[in-house]
């Protein structure tokens, strides 16, 4: 009985899917008269789909290889190899999509939006590196993101910007991840593509504003070493995360810190932590009331940001289409003076009721208002950490890479006079 | 000091792009108001003047109440017809005679004899000159649009807009038979006409050029109706022919070059005997902008006339002299 009903299902779904290799378009094709051919549905190459796995692939490989190169050989040639070969690929030859970072989007919205399937290349593009962070540090960074690479050969006179303005700088990201999660949940815009900097340049058609857009960054980039990974790539905030956690992280010396301190200047990023010594330690007292202050100051701030986030949350939904549709249904050109907007016209083409739009921009205000609130909070934690750590003094003895911003580029162990052999 | 400001600098050029990304997500709506896709022809309007190798030298209004074509008889006459009527002026473009008509005459068309052949919507009217109805065809049926009508010996060829057709009568009238349908064995593509704009003309050696609107192309047509050749580039440029149903018109110099008129981007071209683009007779600065129907003929002295059916004038180009 069982067997009779397998079969008798499987029937069905055979019929459903003759029947539908047989259907016919819905509606003719018109016809011209001018010789024109139509031209044939556009489908995916063949190849597209192999070239997916391809990429997912080759992310692997260049992860392992690099990793490699950073921990094992410690070969800042090597790095910068595979660098140059990764933006060959994943930049010139890959157009630049999928790329981790953008990825982050597709992440939110496949959690805020169960209509939409993420493709697995875009899970194993997002996951990858993080995993690779996790244990050894932001190898991704160092040597297999395109981004990263086209910074790095524009950089020629790296210049040291200092601890106050690496930390106020280092917030920018942050903002940047909120909107662009904010963003891509809600359906409104994948703002880390839309801002992308380097796309155009690897598919050679940046228009005007962006080649000016990203000839100002590169600019910037030749004093300020990878200015988008250290101060705008919302990825690098994750990698920050999880980096600081990483089992196995680059280290300046491969064996002791002899203290020489010819590293101290190597690093462009200024990701190098100097030693801070105990000469003069805190007061137990001391750090009670700091750990209080801290402890304190962190909820205020995530109210006060929330409570921030929660009143722009109208100029944060003015990116969405919809509400703006509303806004400029509500404001008619007759009242501002200018001409009717081209969406207001296409709706009103499209015979459809004012009062929907009306609602489904309200719809999208609430969830600006929520996600207002959200993104207010996370900014005041972020805000709040930042300034604990300002407040905190963690005693070190050694040269170490700071390993939530060191990009494990390698750049200082070529500074280091100690063989991994010597034990001084 | 040095590394300071170059610092300085640096931190201001990145803090430009932050502030221009936030400029342009909160702020910005560049492209609000403007369509990118509107139907906007002003970039192609303006062309080059030094390829304009003629000039306006003379214009006269008929008195006609609206005005549709123009040709010209032996003697340089130019006659027009109309809404109603038909006016014949000399060559300086005084009036000498006219006739009423009953209805619209959308086309005329001198022969060598002095009688004016009228195409009236669905069929032709002769009259002679002093306005008498010498003869009126039967119909080419309810669809027939008269577009353009050409007298060559004892052949007279009709354009058929409305059938997409081009006939060929005697001169009594009979159908001999038709000219250009579709008929994939003779290699004969078909007329697309998608809108009431179809002309064709008697070259140098009798032969039938016949406009093929929607395929930007002039079609030549031997005796028993096959296609000989062809010529006519779709393009946006100055050399090619764009847009619904161009050239609307032409009419032909005497050494078989040809003169076309376009609608949309309003301009009268010369085209060599072989459809090379020669020069621009009169550009889009000439005509009154949404101007259709600009007919043309030319007399023995290689004037060009151009009927101006928006300004209800025929103008009078001639080729500069050089130096001008």
């Amino acid at each position: 009985m069982k067997k009779i009903l397998v079969l008798f299902i499987l029937t069905i779904i055979l019929t459903i899917q003759f029947l539908d290799a047989y259907s016919v378009q819905r509606f003719p094709k018109p016809e011209f008269e001018s010789g024109y051919v139509q031209p044939e549905t556009m489908q995916p190459s063949a190849h597209a789909g192999l070239l997916a796995v391809v990429d997912v692939i080759v992310l692997a490989i260049a992860l392992a290889l690099v990793t490699w190169l950073v921990l094992k050989k410690r070969s800042r040639i090597g790095v910068f190899g595979m660098s140059v070969l990764s933006l060959g690929y994943f930049g010139f030859y890959r157009h630049g999509c999928v790329c981790s970072i953008g990825a982050i989007q597709n992440m939110a919205l496949a959690v805020f939006d169960n209509a939409y399937v993420i493709p697995l290349t875009v899970i194993a593009f997002f996951i990858l590196p993080l995993v690779f962070t996790l244990f050894f540090g932001r190898t991704f960074c160092a040597g297999v993101c395109p981004f990263g690479a086209i910074q790095d050969l524009v950089s020629f006179k790296p210049q040291k910007l200092g601890v106050r303005l690496n930390t106020v700088l280092g917030l920018i990201p942050y903002i940047y991840l909120g909107l662009a999660v904010l963003y891509a949940a809600t359906g409104t815009d994948f703002i880390i593509c839309r801002y992308d900097p380097f796309v155009g340049i690897f598919r050679f058609d940046a228009t005007f504003g962006m080649f000016i857009f990203t000839g100002t960054l590169l600019l910037s980039g030749i004093f300020i070493a990878r200015p988008y990974c250290r101060f705008l790539c919302p990825y690098g905030v994750l990698l920050n995360w999880v980096s600081r956690y990483s089992w196995k992280h680059l280290t300046i010396t491969p064996s002791t810190c002899i203290q020489c301190r010819l590293c101290e200047d190597s690093c462009p990023y200024d990701a190098i932590d100097m030693p801070v010594t105990d000469k003069n330690p805190e007061s137990r007292s001391g750090r009670i009331r700091k750990m209080i202050l801290i402890c304190a100051l962190i909820p205020m701030l995530m109210l006060l940001g929330g409570y921030t986030g929660s009143r722009m949350h109208e100029t944060l939904a003015g990116v969405n289409g919809k509400v703006r549709l509303a806004k400029a249904l509500l404001e008619p050109p007759s009242s501002t003076g200018k001409p009717e907007l081209m969406e207001v016209t296409a709706f009103k083409s499209s015979g459809k009721p004012v009062a929907m739009v009306y609602s489904e921009a309200s719809g999208i205000l609430r969830q600006f208002y929520l996600g207002g609130w959200i993104l207010g909070c996370f900014l005041g934690l972020v805000f709040g950490i930042t300034i604990a750590y300002r407040m905190v003094t963690t005693y070190r003895t050694d040269y170490t890479p700071n390993k939530g911003t060191c990009f494990s580029c390698t750049r200082c162990v070529d500074f280091c006079p100690v063989d991994h052999h010597d034990n001084v | 000091m040095k590394s300071k400001i170059i610092i300085i600098i640096s931190l201001s050029l990145l803090l430009a792009v932050v502030l221009f990304m936030a400029w342009d997500m909160f702020y910005n709506n560049p492209d609000d108001n403007v369509n990118p896709y509107a139907y906007d022809l002003k970039s192609l309007r303006s062309g080059d003047t030094t390829k304009i190798l003629y000039e306006e030298t003379g214009h006269f209004s008929p008195e006609l109440s609206a005005i549709h074509g123009v040709d010209v008889d032996k003697s340089d006459r130019i006659c027009i017809c109309g809404d109603n009527g038909v006016e014949i002026f000399n060559p300086a473009g005084d009036r000498e005679s006219g006739f009423p008509i009953s209805g619209t005459a959308g086309s005329i068309c001198v022969d060598e004899g002095g009688r004016i052949y009228l195409g009236m919507q669905d069929h032709v009217e002769i009259y002679d000159k002093t306005g008498k109805k010498l003869m009126q065809w039967t119909s080419c049926g309810k669809d027939a649009i008269i577009t353009s009508i050409k007298v060559s010996g004892k052949d007279v060829y009709l354009a058929d807009a409305g059938n997409k057709v081009v006939y060929h009568f005697d001169q009594r009238g009979n159908l001999l038979k038709k000219i250009g349908e579709k008929d994939p064995e003779r290699r004969i593509p078909g007329f697309i006409v998608p809108s009431p704009y179809f002309d064709l003309g008697i070259g140098r050696k009798g032969e039938l050029w016949v406009v093929n609107p929607g395929r930007h192309q002039f079609e030549k047509y031997d005796g028993a109706g096959d296609l000989i050749s062809s010529w006519g580039e779709s393009s946006m440029s100055m050399e090619g022919f764009c847009g619904c149903c161009n050239p609307s018109n032409f009419a032909m110099l005497s050494d078989g070059s040809f003169v076309t008129a376009e609608k949309g981007i309003e301009r009268l071209k010369v085209y060599s005997p072989a459809g090379v683009f020669r020069c621009v007779v009169a550009g889009p600065d000439s005509f009154i902008e949404g101007t259709r129907g600009i007919d043309v003929a030319v007399d023995s002295k290689d004037r060009i006339l151009v009927l101006d059916p928006e300004k209800k004038e025929v103008r009078i180009f001639t080729m500069k002299k050089p130096g001008n």
